[in-house]
């Protein structure tokens, strides 16, 4: 029940667009579970390599398909020049998040790199805490269409 | 926001719980199989218990917000097909993932198992990362959740 009226070709465009911010959740979701466990456990090495490739190869691609398939929906809908909040916060965080995935990518690499050790852990954790939670203040909005 | 409006928003929250719950167990258990000795195995099978978490609290979520808006909206009824179809892949979504996650939990309980003892990497264990059956649940669940993203969206019969 995404959005009660809605022409049917634009379905497959919002089907993307969804389906990436959810593979994007569950990305996010997955190099935070690393992030955190690494610090207490003797498999850190292999933890740092996989929140380091999980970014690149899952997080990355599906934040791409999400943005790209979400403008391609907006351009759809027809809001012209004024955006309602709702989607104002989703570009927002759309935007900002690239910049917080490159930073978790760029210290989840450095991290790997020190074959698990250091500060950096707790950067990727922390980008990476910070993008779920917006996403998740967006989901909610997008979805509820606040006025 | 009306009642509809954190209605949906409930029920999307599910959504992302589930799903994306889903994505990170998956996501989880690939890194699993790539690993080769059986405590790094162990580790990473274990820590799908974080997104399963996720899965049971999403879940139930998608089922009483989206009745619930059945209910609030004229547009729709309980009856109809897109409806039903939804109701019924929930719960093969539900039961494929549980016999999954049963099969995988022997799994990783054998990889303690072996970690506890040497350490070594597992022939046996490796086949049992592989096996068709745990795999087919696992994604057979995954599917028929994305198969009610498909009906969510495109409404058909609506």
């Amino acid at each position: 029940m995404i959005a009660a009226v809605r022409p049917d070709s634009w379905n497959l465009v919002l089907f993307f667009h969804v389906l990436g911010a959810i593979v994007l959740v569950g990305a996010v979701a997955t190099v935070i579970v690393l992030a955190a466990t690494a610090g207490r456990r003797p498999e850190r090495e292999l933890l740092s390599r996989a929140a380091f490739w999980v970014t690149l190869l899952l997080v990355l691609p599906s934040w791409l398909v999400m943005r790209i398939f979400g403008e391609w929906t907006r351009s759809r809908e027809g809001y012209g020049d004024e955006d309602p909040t709702w989607l104002g916060i989703g570009y927002i965080v759309g935007d900002l998040g690239l910049l917080l995935i490159l930073l978790t990518g760029g210290f989840a690499f450095w991290w790997s790199r020190r074959r698990g050790e250091g500060w950096q852990r707790l950067a990727v954790l922390g980008f990476a805490g910070i993008y779920l939670a917006a996403l998740a203040v967006t989901w909610f909005v997008m979805a509820g269409k606040p006025d | 926001m009306g009642t509809y409006g954190w209605l949906l928003a409930l029920h999307v929250t599910g959504a992302f719980l589930f799903l994306g719950g889903a994505v990170s167990a998956g996501t989880l258990n690939v890194l699993a199989r790539r690993a080769r000795r059986p405590s790094e195995i162990a580790l990473l099978l274990g820590l799908t218990r974080i997104p399963l978490i996720a899965i049971n609290v999403g879940m139930p979520m998608t089922i009483v917000f989206g009745l619930w808006l059945v209910v609030h909206l004229d547009d729709y009824t309980i009856t109809e097909g897109w409806i039903l179809a939804s109701l019924l892949l929930w719960a093969v979504s539900g039961a494929l993932g549980g016999l999954g996650g049963q099969r995988e939990k022997a799994t990783r309980l054998e990889a303690e198992r072996l970690a506890a003892e040497d350490d070594s990497p597992s022939a046996a264990l490796a086949e049992r990362l592989r096996d068709r059956v745990s795999n087919g649940l696992s994604w057979g669940s995954g599917v028929a959740g994305l198969a009610i993203l498909v009906l969510m969206i495109w409404k058909p019969g609506a």
